[in-house]
């Protein structure tokens, strides 16, 4: 029975659609009571005092704690280290489960009450009187570090945390600028995005002092690593006295990966009231204190040779990492982004610098695509200006300066100037299929004849490699990872031939209870009814370290993979032993093992049921047919891909349409084409809502001022064309299924085209912008128009 | 948030600047507001209830009157507690004598504004700030028609 390749309806679909997923809120646990935060209104004050008697005193409150309440707790902890260029170590100032002293963004926790109802406990946190002193605020990273800025941490000197450089040394870089025949220059704001996960954040904190043992429900991604960080550097509890239960997930985006104050806090409570405690984040708090994403401010210089061949690139970039530090913090803009500077060019010369700052606003971390996307708005950004500037074309200005194709096998992967070796990538096709789809040629000559009729019209081009499948622990560990990245399986045969699967991998919305199912259907010939998938509890799963970096198929179904072939080593034995052959002479297909030749054979179903009645066996072998498995990486795969925006500007109102989207990925290779083409149109979403309507907006004085969704602008159906997508192949050439991963692809690519589509329109009518800020409202594309 | 409008008044400037003076008068005149205690001859306590967008709130804090010159201009400094969020107003208010004994008033400031307040009143509220200076402009005509009656 073969499923790999085939768009099987997704098995979780079910229970989503009828309203029976288990999500951390369904759960109703006996006495649990309810926590209400009370959050900071002011961006930077210093905490007087705090007044809880009323709260306390409010009929139905059980507990009311601050910051001084919780002794010996430092707080979460950052689960990367990234040093200054001089060698020293970053800075990493506490963040503590409440705050003791100052209050560092608008949402910063400052108490928290526990009432009898979520109702109770909301009404008793108006009673709780917080006397501030309010001070000035920094909300840009760049204005952060400059001097007399107003400091978000003593031990943060101008609030850098830290100053990081990767490349070739600066000096050489200059000078290959300097003497390059066009330089192309742009500074730009990679803006603020806030995730927007549907399910709104939740946590359960449940201490059984019968069992002396702790239960963290919680809306994660990353159910082990949560449980780690929770015992090790939080709470100081014995890991195997701690289980996480993770169920359902309603959408992450990367804001599940990280280990939040809140749910440190709702264990911790749950042991002071010895009850269970449940909180959850209403809207309000999810765009507050949800970890944002991007918020970049760049400049960057390409230089190019008279034929447009790339000399050199240098990049100059201030990230914001917030108030505190969140768990991939330091990882984004310096792994996930400065290694990924080479792009799909051939670059001889790359210098990138990095100083990450501390600001008044809620912690910047991983947000789809993780620095990637950044990475390929800076490059793609450029190229195509200096298309422009050069008069010349985008989609020959790239062809011209392409890696050119390898597969890591006959040629070995490409080494990058920033760090990186490249598996397997072959740039030119995705590219050529991307401009006969959308009819290149034609599409010029209409945009002349457009013109002359007072119309609009714009081609921006964005091709991209990314890093994913994160990641091989040696080279994280050496990048600073303060844990392996690897992942998990656990193939367990039931003695009737069904298969439960337990994996370290988390679904929150990505199909795993199908993609996985049909991988492991697939390898054994067996139906996909008689596969489960198990995720989301540490006391059933091994371990894990969660999905994010489009890591879930490429590493956690790398780890199924080497569990279904010990399975099937050990029945080939039991299968042998049966059919009294030679383990050399059976074929395995179809769920049977036969011996060559033969029309003997035994089906699996048989083979587990004598694994596990194991009357006549072979001598050596034990009795069982259940494998785990660890399956650590050898590098991260490299997908890729080609976009294309078509966009007309209402030339009276600046109004940006986005006519045509074209998206050419290559995943390498694919096991539900559905579910891949989902995850490419929900990507692509994200990336054009960055381009044209998302954005998080801070004012001076550190209120974020665009937190609902009458204010923050997230893309719809209307906003959006019907995507026109397709995929070349280039296998993984080192891992077992070949796949590279497909969860950010769409979020990677599509943001720079939009933009340089725009950027086309004007400059194609005579308005030479070289940059307009995202997302590009009608307000400020018909002001690039008209100033 | 920037505040700024004027409006002219059928009244003389003294009357007009007494009325502004006066607790009472205001408590009347002003939209929203329910106290307004006097704690010294600048200072006083204010409590009021306003709508702003799809928050509500009840506001209580100090209203303190700066750089009085008597009857040209006086600065006027908010500073309103509440449970969506703060309030801090900046106002300058120059009464300007036009002709036919009628006086212009013209203000000019600005607004912080913090906590659910900011995240989700932001949009609307300069046009919350126009319908209450709009009503409040009206009350005060009502008044001085009735004070002339």
């Amino acid at each position: 029975m073969s499923f790999i390749g085939k768009s099987v309806k997704r098995i979780e679909d079910k229970r989503f659609l009828t309203g029976k997923g288990k999500y951390t809120d369904d759960i109703k646990l006996v006495g649990m009571t309810h926590a209400h935060i009370v959050r900071s209104p002011y961006a930077h004050a210093k905490v007087l005092s705090i007044d809880t008697a009323a709260a306390k005193a409010h009929d139905g409150v059980v507990a009311v704690f601050v910051g001084s309440d919780i002794e010996g707790i430092v707080g979460v902890p950052t689960g990367w280290q990234v040093n200054f260029k001089n060698g020293d170590t970053m800075k990493e100032p506490a963040h503590p489960l409440l705050v003791r002293d100052n209050v560092r963004h608008v949402g910063d926790a400052v108490a928290v009450v526990i009432a009898e109802t979520k109702e109770i406990a909301r009404d008793a946190a108006d009673l709780v009187e917080v006397d501030y002193d309010v001070m000035d605020a920094v909300t840009d990273p760049k204005k952060a570090t400059a001097p007399g800025a107003p400091q978000v941490h003593p031990d943060a000197p101008n609030n850098i945390c830290f100053d990081w450089e990767l490349g070739n040394p600066v000096e050489e870089v200059d000078a290959a600028l300097a003497s390059a025949h066009h330089v192309t220059t742009l500074e730009f704001i990679n803006q603020r995005m806030i995730p927007n996960a549907m399910e709104p954040r939740s946590a359960i904190g449940h201490y059984d002092d019968a069992l002396d043992k702790y239960t963290l429900y919680t809306s994660t991604q990353n159910p082990h690593l949560i449980r780690l960080l929770l015992c090790a550097f939080v709470l100081g509890i014995p890991e195997h006295k701690v289980r996480i239960v993770s169920h359902d997930v309603g959408g992450g985006f990367g804001s599940k990966i990280f280990h939040y104050t809140e749910e440190a806090l709702m264990v911790w409570v749950s042991k002071q009231i010895n009850r269970p405690v449940k909180w959850t984040s209403d809207r309000s708090e999810a765009f507050m204190t949800d970890a944002h994403g991007r918020d970049h401010v760049t400049t960057a210089n390409m230089g190019f040779d008279k034929d447009g061949k790339i000399v050199a690139l240098k990049s100059d970039t201030f990230a914001n990492m917030g108030a505190y530090l969140a768990t991939f913090a330091p990882a984004v803009p310096t792994y996930l982004h400065g290694t990924l500077l080479q792009g799909l060019y051939t670059t001889p010369l790359i210098n990138v610098n990095v100083v990450a700052a501390f600001t008044h606003t809620n912690s910047v971390d991983a947000y789809r695509g993780a620095g990637r996307p950044e990475a390929t708005y800076l490059l793609e950004r450029l190229i195509d200006l200096g298309a422009l500037e050069m008069d010349m074309d985008p989609a020959e200005l790239r062809k011209k300066n392409f890696i050119p194709a390898f597969d890591g096998i006959e040629q070995p992967g490409y080494q990058t100037q920033v760090a990186l070796q490249y598996d397997s990538g072959d740039y030119q096709p995705v590219l050529d299929k991307a401009l006969e789809m959308v009819g290149y040629e034609d599409f010029r000559a209409e945009q002349k004849k457009s013109l002359e009729n007072g119309k609009l019209l714009g081609i921006g081009f964005s091709t991209y490699v990314e890093a994913c499948g994160i990641a091989p622990s040696a080279v994280v560990g050496a990048l600073g990872a303060r844990a392996g990245l690897f992942e998990s399986a656990q193939v367990r045969v039931q003695p009737t031939g069904k298969v439960s699967v337990y994996t370290g991998s988390h679904s929150h919305g990505q199909g795993h209870e199908t993609t996985f199912v049909q991988v492991v259907a697939d390898k054994l010939g067996i139906p996909m009814e008689d596969v489960d998938l198990i995720h989301g509890d540490s006391d059933a799963v091994a371990f894990g370290m969660g999905t994010y970096g489009s890591r879930s198929l490429a590493v956690g179904g790398s780890a199924i993979v080497k569990s279904i072939e010990k399975v099937l080593e050990k029945g080939a034995k039991i299968a042998a032993h049966k059919l009294e052959a030679s383990v050399d002479d059976l074929d395995y297909a179809e769920g049977k093992w036969t011996v060559k030749g033969t029309d003997r054979s035994i089906a699996f179903g048989d083979v587990s049921l004598t694994a596990y009645v194991p009357h006549d066996y072979p001598a050596d072998l034990e009795p069982g047919l259940d494998f785990s498995s660890f399956y650590d990486p050898a590098n991260f795969t490299y997908p890729f891909g080609c976009h294309i925006a078509i966009v007309e500007i209402d030339k009276e109102t600046g109004k940006v349409k986005l006519k045509r989207f074209i998206a050419v990925d290559d995943v390498g290779n694919v096991i539900n084409p559905m579910i891949v083409d989902g995850q490419i149109h929900g990507g692509l979403a994200q990336g054009i809502g960055q381009a044209l309507l998302e954005g998080a907006i801070y004012d001076e004085g550190g209120q974020l001022i665009n937190g609902s969704y009458m204010d923050y602008t997230m893309p719809r159906a209307d906003d959006l064309p019907s995507f026109e997508i397709d995929r070349t192949v280039t296998p993984c050439p080192h891992n077992p299924l070949g796949v590279k991963g497909a969860g950010e692809a769409g979020c990677i690519g599509s943001t720079p085209a939009v933009v340089n589509a725009v950027i086309d329109a004007l400059w194609k009518a005579g308005h030479k912008v070289k940059d307009i800020q995202m997302p590009m409202t009608s307000e400020r594309v018909w002001n690039a128009m008209n100033n | 948030m920037k505040l700024n409008g004027d409006h002219v008044l059928k009244a003389p400037r003294n009357v007009v600047w007494d009325m502004l003076m006066n607790p009472d008068q205001l408590v009347k005149i002003t939209p929203g507001i329910s106290e307004l205690n006097k704690r010294d001859e600048t200072n006083y306590e204010a409590v009021s209830e306003v709508k702003i967008g799809p928050v509500k709130g009840k506001f209580k804090g100090d209203l303190e009157l700066k750089d009085l010159v008597k009857p040209e201009s006086f600065t006027l400094v908010v500073t309103q507690q509440s449970k969506i969020g703060n309030v801090k107003a900046d106002v300058v208010i120059h009464l300007d004598e036009v002709g036919n004994g009628d006086t212009q008033i013209t203000f000019d400031g600005n607004a912080q504004m913090s906590g659910l307040l900011a995240r989700t009143g932001a949009r609307v509220v300069s046009g919350v700030a126009n319908s209450l200076t709009k009503q409040f402009f009206e009350a005060f005509d009502k008044e001085i028609e009735l004070m002339n009656t």
